[in-house]
């Protein structure tokens, strides 16, 4: 009996482990089916190097995009990044009991307002805010701002997580030696937590090379060459969301294709994670 | 946890001299706390700013049973959200858990398997929602045939937060010290019982925190419902459509039409995660305690 | 220490609640955040996605779609227009933007922004009902072959006296109604999809019909018109709506097309802008990019 339950159990989980890596199977096996073809057709160094992109004309460039989800993600990570790190800082070593109590459901809520609810904040409030320093308000410093609130919840966690984790003989090791409180955690504590806080930011950046709803709103999308902070930009994802509904044949699958590209994008991403960690763990 | 550092009793004007031996750690202090106050600034001005445009439209109408474009109702989308949570929750939930079970108890560690499914689930994890949604339409609505429906979107949704539940079972389980393992066989317990009584359930705050994690997701997910779970505001079957809370209000706010009942919206979903976030945090405390 | 931490917190967050509490107001005072140091001139073009029927409609109208040598209509949007997925947006922008310039369904038409005269014409009900104002375009629905009973007697009841009221009260044009509408006791379900910029008048038309024939059900989806077109082509949905005319290429593809309603489209500026209408020749010029300058229309 016993041994019948153990391995109906064994069977069961088994197939669980299947099924998911069906599902990640499915959705690979199905963003490279549809995708591949219309890149070939289209040729892949006309699709990643072309500059135009135009689909009722049949060009499909995807460079203005792709330079597009890169300078808006770096510009989000150089705003959100100190912040949010120094932030992890204060909640993992110099905030009172009480008031963490406050600021970690705080940031938590954070993580978890929808982005549709950030996509309105960003049109309603930062739009004119940025068109006050020039330019028309719809433009990639906008995209930026948006996308460093947003990715600040992620960041904040994650590196809080892992300052936490760093023993605290480092800390109090630091201090026996004369260093005050700050020298202490910034110069031990924080590059011993250096692997956590990396990770930290390939999820930040993960999520700001992602983000749809709310970037559609307020980056302007249009399909060229950035041409500064100022002016309007299109992202990978708002290329996808914005002619998805309608697009068909070649169209459709070209916006796949830019679905892959994007999806190379977080492999890579990944991969830089996973060196990093391994660098750390040896 | 860590004792907070701050406890420890240091008079201000020690510290001030520790300052001026030391300029740097004022410099360091000082960005800390502006950062923060950055942070708790952004979250004061963003709760606020919805809260300021939607509570004078948060009015009884908006909570009639029935949907018509007269009282723009947010019933029928806050039971679809409940339904779509429960229902996706149901899916990944325990195909998640168990997988991460095979891999953290069953199979052989660090092995190329083990590994290779690891890595799969990261890079899902990863991807933008709006991809989920593209497969969801692709797969679920017109493959499977079963046009706009909460099946197809609670599917589309299950596979979206799956790698995110199979992340944090993954990290709970072998956080669970061997020594509870080894503790159990000894006193004659068998793989199932040891798994049930000991293991899992040392893991389950952390199991729990993927799953409220991904219940943040669903609640938030408009790219991928879209265009699987369609758009009517109606309390469907299974294989009806129906749209969801942050679809309603998405909904709403396109045509321009209904922008302060949006609003009003955003306040609901925002209370709800709130609570939802209390309630788990609560759970999980009583569960790390007991 | 720790209260000395305490309370600087406390008191930062009181004083920015406080400056939260402030902002709406000043800004519900001057929508527009009024001190812009000195205006701007520079147009700032909002056009919508290429699959939305009100965009297909309004560079049909206005010329800026035109055939190229070889026969193929070419839509010459000028690429620096801010490109929006949805009305709102384009309203909101419109709204805060001294110096844009969109368009919208006239049934979305709010007090924020201001319609221009085109050709001299006020956008108005009446005005496209007498043709007078050119920027004007069909509500259609399309099925694909035999449709059910309901769908018919849902369709028949668009058409009828009854329908027609409904969608003159939500904003847009009768068009020649067929008729008194009475219930034969349809049942079943009907799945409408398309335009968002037909679903509002879709839904009331729905809410009516349904207290009619309570035996129907009917499902409206909102996305826009292609996908509609492409969703009843699909046999995804019983009736597709279009704010646009249907095209050749999807007439081809076996569906039949109704005309139910028409509709304006306004072409829309902040309010503080002095232009007061505009011609269709600059109308193309603007969106087409070879006028920038609101001095150039002034």
């Amino acid at each position: 009996m016993q041994q019948i339950r153990e391995r109906l159990f064994r069977r069961l989980i088994i197939l669980c482990t299947w099924a998911s890596l069906v599902a990640v199977g499915l959705i690979c096996l199905f963003l490279l089916l549809s995708g591949l073809p219309a890149l070939m057709e289209i040729g892949p160094l006309r699709f990643l190097l072309g500059t135009e992109w135009r689909p009722l004309a049949g060009l499909y460039g995807i460079l203005p995009m792709i330079m597009g989800s890169i300078w808006v993600t770096a510009g989000a990570m150089a705003m959100g990044l100190p912040v949010g790190l120094l932030t992890a800082v204060f909640l993992a070593r110099f905030c009172p009991e009480w008031l963490h109590r406050i600021l970690s459901p705080m940031v938590g809520l954070l993580a978890a307002i929808p982005s549709v609810v950030y996509g309105f904040f960003g049109i309603a409030v930062l739009v004119p805010a940025v068109r006050q320093i020039g330019g028309h308000g719809s433009s990639m410093f906008t995209a930026m701002l948006l996308l460093a609130i947003m990715i600040l919840p992620t960041v904040i966690s994650v590196s809080e997580a892992a300052l936490r984790a760093v023993p605290d003989s480092y800390y109090e090791g630091a201090l026996a030696l004369g260093a005050t409180h700050e020298r202490s955690v910034f110069f031990t504590v924080l590059p011993a937590a250096r692997s956590g806080v990396l990770a930290g930011v390939v999820l930040g950046v993960g999520r700001a090379i992602g983000e749809t709803m709310a970037v559609v709103m307020v980056a302007g999308n249009q399909p060229r060459m950035p041409k500064g902070l100022l002016a309007g930009v299109r992202t990978l994802t708002a290329n996808i969301v914005l002619e998805m509904g309608y697009a068909v044949d070649l169209h459709r699958g070209a916006l796949i294709a830019t679905g892959l590209v994007l999806f190379i994008f977080i492999l890579l991403l990944n991969q830089l994670l996973a060196s990093i960690t391994r660098k750390e763990e040896r | 946890m860590t004792p907070s550092p701050s406890k420890r009793s240091t008079s201000l004007s020690r510290r001030l001299r520790e300052y001026r031996r030391s300029p740097i750690s004022l410099v360091l202090r000082v960005a800390v706390m502006v950062s923060t106050l950055l942070t708790v600034a952004l979250f004061v001005y963003l709760v606020g700013y919805i809260f300021m445009r939607g509570l004078p439209y948060l009015k009884p109408s908006l909570f009639e049973p029935v949907y018509t474009s007269q009282n723009v109702s947010l019933i029928p989308a806050l039971v679809n959200t409940l339904t779509m949570t429960l229902l996706s929750l149901l899916l990944a939930g325990p195909v998640g858990v168990f997988a991460s079970v095979y891999l953290v108890e069953y199979a052989t560690r660090g092995s190329r398997w083990v590994t290779v499914v690891r890595r799969a689930a990261e890079t899902l994890s990863g991807i933008p929602s709006i991809l989920y949604g593209l497969f969801g339409t692709l797969f679920f609505v017109n493959f499977l045939g079963w046009g706009y429906s909460l099946l197809a979107g609670a599917f589309t949704l299950a596979i979206m937060i799956l790698p995110l539940i199979m992340r944090t079972s993954q990290e709970a389980l072998q956080a669970v010290p061997d020594s509870y393992r080894e503790g159990s066989y000894g006193l004659g317990a068998g793989k199932l019982r040891t798994l049930f009584c000991i293991v899992l359930p040392s893991a389950v705050p952390g199991i729990l925190s993927g799953i409220i994690l991904s219940m943040g997701r669903i609640l938030g997910e408009t790219a991928a419902l879209v265009y699987t779970a369609g758009t009517v505001a109606q309390i469907p079957d299974l294989m009806g459509s129906g749209r969801t809370l942050a679809v309603h209000m998405w909904a709403l706010y396109s045509e321009g039409l209904y922008m302060n009942e949006a609003y009003a919206t955003a306040i609901i979903l925002v209370g709800l995660v709130f609570v939802i976030q209390a309630l788990a945090t609560a759970i999980a405390r009583k569960l790390t305690k007991g | 220490m720790k209260h000395l931490f305490g309370r600087t917190a406390i008191i930062a967050m009181l004083l920015l609640s406080l400056l939260v509490g402030c902002a709406p107001a000043e800004q519900s005072s001057t929508p527009e955040g009024g001190d812009t140091p000195a205006k701007p001139e520079l147009i700032q073009v909002i056009t919508r996605e290429e699959g939305s029927g009100t965009r297909s409609a309004f560079v049909e109208l206005s010329g800026v779609e035109q055939k190229d040598a070889s026969g193929t209509k070419m839509d010459h949007t000028t690429v620096e227009a801010t490109t929006s997925n949805s009305t709102s947006v384009v309203l909101a922008t419109v709204m805060q933007g001294p110096a844009a310039i969109g368009y919208v369904s006239m049934g979305s038409l709010s007090d924020g922004v201001k319609a221009l005269d085109v050709e001299g014409v006020k956008a108005t009900a009446e005005n496209v009902q007498n043709g007078s104002y050119k920027l004007a375009r069909p509500f259609n629905i399309a099925t694909k072959g035999e449709v059910s009973a309901q769908t018919e007697d849902f369709i028949r009841f668009i058409l009828s006296n009854q329908g027609q009221v409904i969608a003159e009260e939500t904003g847009y044009v009768a068009i020649e109604a067929q008729g008194d509408y009475e219930a034969a006791g349809a049942s079943g379900k009907i799945v409408v999809s398309g335009s968002s910029s037909v679903t509002p008048v879709m839904e009331k038309l729905k809410e009516a019909y349904v207290a009619l024939n309570p035996d129907v059900n009917i499902e409206v989806q909102q996305s826009d018109s292609t996908t509609g077109m492409t969703n009843a082509i699909d046999g995804i949905c019983d009736i597709g709506m279009a704010s646009r005319e249907v095209k050749d290429s999807e007439l081809e593809k076996g569906l039949d097309a109704t005309v139910i309603a028409m509709d304006g489209i306004a072409v829309i500026v902040h309010p503080e802008n002095s232009v007061p209408g505009l011609t269709m020749e600059q109308i193309k010029d603007i969106f087409v990019g070879t006028i920038t300058d609101w001095n150039e229309v002034k």
